[in-house]
Order: C-alpha cells, then structure tokens, then sequence
C-alpha cells in the first residue's frame, strides 16, 4: 500500500454526492458510494469527491481537469485523477478500479 | 412589548391565511416607527401583500416606507437564490469555462437550493453581526407565510443544525457543502434557534377569528412552537362583527356564533389576547394602518370603532362613480350560474384533475369540499385530497380524515385523503433504505440513512406522492385542496424544476441512463397533464376585496406563463343584498360588488357566487347546501362517457 496515493473524483454537477435528494436516485452513484466505503474499510484508502457547485475550487486547482472542462465542458464529468493525474472520465471508476488505482500508483505529472 | 432595549426584538406575525395578518403587522410596524423605534418589516410569505398594504413596490431588498424610522422587504426566493448562488459563483467566474458556469448556475435551480437560499436570508434577519441583518434596527417584524409554512420555516434551524452536526460525524457532507465549509451556517442556525426560544427577545403573535377553522388551526400551530421553543405568544381575534349592526336575524346568529368562539378563546388560550371589530370598509394606505394601530395599542378602556373616517373609505355609498361595479342588485349572483359542475366531468372517461387555490383563508377547502360533494352528487366517482400541512377538510367533513382514503361518511361516491408530510417522508425513506438493503452493506445503508436525513428530503417525498395522486386512473374526479397560493405556485412548479434538474442529470452508464429516462417520462407526463384542459381544471377562490383578488390574478398570470389555464373563479363569502338592511352592511356589500365586477373583467372568466352563510360550513349538511349553493344539485347525474 502506498500511502502517498491521492484519488479524488471529480462529480458531475448533483445536489449532494449520493443523488438522493434529487427526483432521481442514480443506481452508479450509490455503487460508487458503497466501492468508496469499502476501500475505506478494508483497506483504509480514502477517496477524495468534490461537488462542482460547493467546491469549485478544487476544479480550478487540477490544470488536467480545468482543461478538460474548458474543451469538453461539464460533460466530461465524472474525472477520476490518480496524484492528480487524469485517469477516468465520463464514468465512475469501479471498486476494483480504485483497489488498483490505489496500489499501483501512476506516475504524477501535475507538478 | 416593550421595544426599548438596546437589542433588537423579533416580532413575528403568523395564522391562517386570510385573517389580517398582514394588516396587523404592518399596523404594529407603523405604530412603534411612529414612537422613534427603528423598525423593519420583512415579510417570508412568497405571495406577500406587504407592498398592496403599503400601496408602493417594496421588492427584495430593504427600503424606506414613507414614514421616520420604518423600512421594509419582501424575500423573493428567486432572489434570494440568485444572491446565494452569486456569492458561491462570482469567485469562480473568471477562470472557468462560461459553458460550466451555466450548468452551475442551472444547477442552483434546484428547489432544494431554492428553500435554503430563501431561508438563509431569513435567518441573516436574526443574527446580530451582519450589515445588512436585523442588526441594525430597534424591532425586526415579521410578517410570514400562512401558519403551515411559517412552522416550517422556523423548524428549519434545527433540521439544519442537526443534520449538519450529524454528518460531521458521518461522511462529512451534506446538501449545502461539505461539513467543514459550513460550520459558519451552523452557528448561524444555532443562533436563530437560541434567540427563537429566548422570551427577552421574541414574540409571537397568532391572529386569527372567532371560527372553528382558524381556532383549531391556532391550537395546532401553538402546540409546534412550543416544541421549538418560542414562550412569548399573544393573540389577536380579527374580524369581530360589531354587535350594533346585527339586528338582522342572519347577522344576529352570525354574531352568536362569533361571542361563542370568543367564549371558547378565552377558556382555551390562556395568553395575552387583544380584540379587533371589523370596519365598515376597506383598510388601506398608512391612514388606515394608524386607524388600526390606534386600537391595537390603545390599551385596555377605550371603546374601539368599526367606523373608519371617510378620508379612509373606499366604498361608500352614494360615491360610487360610473362604471366601478356598484350595481345594488343581483346581477352577480345570477351572472354566471347553472353548469359549472360540469367543468369536473371527466372527458373521454379520463380521470380529471381539479385544483382549488388561492390567499390563504379564502375559503379553499369549504369551496373545496362543497365541490366535492357536488361531483359525488352527481354520480362521478370522487377523490377529495389536500396538500396543505395545516389543512382543516377533517372538521369541514366532520370525520377523521388521514393518510388513507376513506369514503365519506353519508355521501355515497366520496372519498377522502390528506398527504400527510411527515408519514410521506417516512414512506419515502423506507422505500429507498429497501431497496438499498438489497444490494449494498451496512456502512452503505448508514450512508444512505445519514443523507437521507438531510431537509430536502422533505419536499421531494411529499411532491413524490402528490404525483402519485395525480396520475392515478381510478377516480373520475381528483379534487385537490392545496396549500395557499405561494406554496401551490411552487408545488405546481416543482415538476418543471426537477424535470430541468434530471435534464442536467450526467448519465454514467446503463443503469443510471434507465434511472433517467424513467423520471424524465414520469415528469413530463405530470407536466403534460396539467398543460391539458381536459385532464386538469384550476379554480381560483377569492374573497371580493382587494388583496385576495390581486393575489388570485397574479397567480393566474403565473400559471398561464407555465401553460397551465384557469377555468372557474369563485367568490366567497358573498353578503347577500336582502340581509344587508343598514348602512354598516350597505357599505360592505357595495365594497364587494366593486370587486365582483373586477373579478369579472380581470379574469374574464366564469365566476360562480358563495353567499355568506348564517353559520359556517361545517358538517355534511353544511357542505351540502354549499354545494346547492354554488353548483345547483337538482339536475340528473352526469354521464361518465
């Protein structure tokens, strides 16, 4: 385990990060939910999430991700970056995902 | 009260729509602004009358009105979502791109953030620090939204409070931000809540008059402010008809009835009450506000009048010019008459929808029942519904009305149903904690529970089963009491919102593409249905003055900008010319042909007249001549094609 690794996910515009005070309850969003709860658990991984509307900044802060957002616009949405380089977007990585994510850390290249 | 210290005092006005309210509050207003107090009036209640009362635009932020030491606002909770999203927003403007900031801005639509910004504004009213708070004033006023939502609103602290704290412990975020950016709200809500329950600081006046409606109603919301903690309540009985005038045996008997509620008043509130006659006319303008302050702080001994001096009234008779509607006959009452009934008939044999709205206290839910009844009558299979929180179709009917519908006792083809807030959230939370069960582990499902807990919740459960009444098929007539014009409005509008939200909606795969598209259906269906004349009717319930009519027509507009149509206004409380023997009811019956007349050229649309009766409706023989009333019953049953 490599206790240097930084996941953050960046979600896609929603009320609150499970989606269940919206009209719609997404089925991917409580999955995510439930992988990102388990890797806390069982591996004690924490995954970082950010809401675009409550911390904006942190869109701003990621180069990779402000970038993609300026060519793709919100659409590009859900990002997933590993030491804050880009490694999903468009879809929520998978509990199995994250677990390697997580121990075979990528190179950063956001210095 | 006593408004001399140095710390503001909060003065909040509340009780069912209709009963002088407003009147009351702006009256208080002007009187302490007339003893050097600085005094604010803001008002919570999104169909406000403030600016009518005031007779000037007051709008969403704080203006002087008219008078030393008196300002004024209305919350719009357009507004004030809009400054609430700006204040998150503005930073992020300059670097990213315009596309996400729209999203971002849509995203701010959602009624969740709708309810918050609004009543985060409301809270800045109570706490000291900030500039542009109630800091700055002697005496903040509030005059709310009808009782059911004021509750709300003031229950909204400590849902808040709590749930924040809550989640601090869990996964550390929550719907308006993660936990450790919002510790500031809390303190905030925490500070509102401690200066709600502290007697030195706030007080709560209820009005209300002397019937069975507005005193269960009062009784009911007592109780609820007691659980969040407000001590200083006081009463003010509105509407009091002047013994004088009611030498006519109709007046006589409405007068009896009113001395006996006054009776069970004193017994059963033992708080501070004060007494208001009703005038012989109109109360406008700051003249009639001083008039009516002069009685409400005049103090014990002075003999209160009923008579407003002539420079005040805007209905006397022999004035009356060309053209303003004073006709002193009944022309009204035969204008439009016979077979509005038939407007509920179902076309096609398709389910019809009827909603009743309208200012609060106007006579919704009688006008609502009596329709009901009538449909029943008729032979249409009839569900009769409310989605008020405070609603009173229970005492009108005189059974136990809840959140399972039962047939009405004595009225064959009539059912009734409340939705009832609370047990909806319940069945809301349930429903989806079982279907997580199913999939994902415990710490999940303390996660969904947590999340759960959150205050928007709330909206979306009880609009979750409104829908499923209006998409029902097993009823050839669904009439719908709704809550007070403001809170219909939002209730109607919320399918569109959250129909805007799920277009927003980023779809991540299969599963949650399938999630979409089935709400989307969903709502655009309920949308469709209230779009079609055929499948839904609206009726506006007026009282012929001058608020409840503004109000109704404003409400018409909004409607009709969402492409919803009005089919039937109706007229309540209607004085009927033969009763009207002196000058005092003269007076007031020429009052409401001036308004009668301007319901009919304002809406242009069928009107149908409900005279005052000599007591109110309250027992199936009541609703019963009600309906006679208004909709006529001796014809054959209708068809259901």
């Amino acid at each position: 385990m490599n206790a240097d690794v930084l996941i953050e996910i960046f979600d896609p515009p929603m009320c609150c990060p499970g989606g269940l005070c919206g009209p719609v309850i997404d089925p991917a969003l409580l999955d995510l939910h439930e992988a990102v709860l388990k890797l806390k658990t069982d591996h004690g991984i924490v995954v970082q999430r950010y809401l675009l509307q409550q911390q904006g900044a942190k869109f701003m802060q990621n180069p990779n991700v402000l970038a993609l957002l300026k060519e793709h616009s919100t659409g590009v949405l859900p990002v997933t970056t590993v030491n804050g380089r880009v490694v999903k977007t468009r879809e929520f990585p998978t509990y199995e995902e994250l677990l390697r994510y997580a121990q075979q850390p990528v190179a950063s290249n956001a210095k | 009260m006593e408004a001399t210290s140095k710390q503001t005092r909060y003065l909040f006005f509340s009780g069912k729509g209709g009963v002088g309210k407003t009147t009351m509050a702006c009256a208080t207003a002007v009187h302490f602004a007339g003893q050097g107090i600085r005094t604010l009036i803001v008002t919570t209640d999104p169909a406000s009358n403030l600016a009518d009362v005031f007779e000037m635009e007051i709008g969403h932020r704080i203006r002087p009105l008219g008078l030393p030491n008196l300002w004024g606002m209305e919350i719009d909770p357009d507004k004030a979502t809009e400054e609430y999203r700006e204040r998150i927003l503005a930073p992020m403007r300059a670097v990213m791109p315009a596309e996400v900031m729209k999203v971002m801005e849509e995203q701010f639509r959602s009624p969740c953030t709708t309810e918050i910004a609004s009543f985060d504004r409301f809270v800045d009213f109570m706490t000291e620090e900030s500039t542009d708070g109630g800091g700055a004033y002697d005496v903040v006023i509030f005059d709310t939204a009808p009782t059911g939502h004021t509750i709300r609103l003031l229950q909204l602290p400590v849902d808040w409070s709590k749930h924040i704290e809550e989640s601090a412990k869990g996964g550390g975020n929550t719907c308006i931000g993660p936990v450790a950016a919002i510790q500031e709200n809390k303190k905030k809500y925490d500070e509102a809540i401690r200066l709600l329950g502290d007697a030195a600081r706030t007080d709560f006046v209820f009005v209300l008059q002397p019937e069975e409606t507005s005193l269960y109603e009062t009784k009911r919301s007592s109780k609820e402010l007691a659980t969040i903690g407000v001590k200083n309540v006081s009463l003010i009985v509105n509407g009091i008809l002047p013994e004088q005038v009611c030498e006519h045996p109709f007046f006589k008997s409405r007068y009896d009835m009113q001395q006996g509620y006054l009776g069970r008043i004193a017994r059963e509130f033992p708080i501070p009450t004060r007494r208001m006659l009703q005038r012989d006319g109109e109360i406008k303008g700051m003249a009639g506000l001083l008039h009516i302050a002069n009685d409400l702080f005049s103090g014990n001994g002075n003999a209160p009048s009923f008579r407003l001096a002539p420079e005040m009234e805007s209905a006397r008779i022999g004035t009356a010019k060309a053209g303003d509607g004073r006709t002193d006959s009944n022309v009204f009452e035969t204008l439009d008459s016979g077979s509005l009934i038939e407007l509920f008939k179902p076309v096609h044999g398709k389910s019809k929808a009827v909603f009743f709205t309208g200012k609060g206290g106007v006579g919704k839910t009688t006008m609502a029942c009596a329709a009901a009844y009538a449909a029943a009558a008729r032979g249409l299979k009839t569900l009769l519904l409310t989605t008020d929180p405070a609603s009173h179709i229970g005492q009108v009917l005189n059974q136990h009305v809840d959140d399972t519908i039962q047939s009405v006792e004595g009225v064959e083809n009539l059912w009734a149903v409340m939705i009832d807030q609370e047990k909806a959230v319940l069945e809301y939370k349930a429903r989806i904690i079982e279907e997580a069960k199913k999939k994902y582990s415990q710490d999940m499902l303390a996660a969904v529970r947590e999340e759960l807990e959150s205050p928007c919740t709330e909206e979306m459960a009880a609009f979750d089963k409104f829908m499923w009444y209006v998409e029902q098929e097993t009823y050839d007539v669904v009439i719908f009491d709704t809550a007070p014009t403001g809170h219909t409005l939002r209730l109607l509008e919320l399918p569109f919102d959250y129909s805007d939200q799920i277009g927003l909606m980023v779809t991540t795969n299969a599963s949650s593409a399938g999630a979409k598209s089935e709400v989307q259906k969903r709502f655009d269906h309920i949308i469709a249905l209230m779009k079609d004349p055929e499948r839904s009717v609206f009726v506006f319930v007026v009282y012929p003055e001058s608020t409840p009519v503004v109000e109704a027509y404003r409400a018409m507009l909004d409607l009709r900008d969402a492409g919803i149509g009005t089919q039937l206004v109706i007229a309540n409380q209607v004085l009927s010319r033969e009763y009207c023997t002196n000058s005092y009811f003269k007076k007031r019956r020429a009052m409401q042909e001036k308004y009668l007349a301007e319901i009919k050229r304002r809406f242009g649309l069928p009107m149908a007249i409900m005279p005052l009766l000599e007591t109110e409706i309250i027992g199936i023989d009541m609703v019963r001549r009600a309906a006679l009333s208004l909709f006529g019953l001796e014809r054959e049953p209708i068809k259901v094609s």
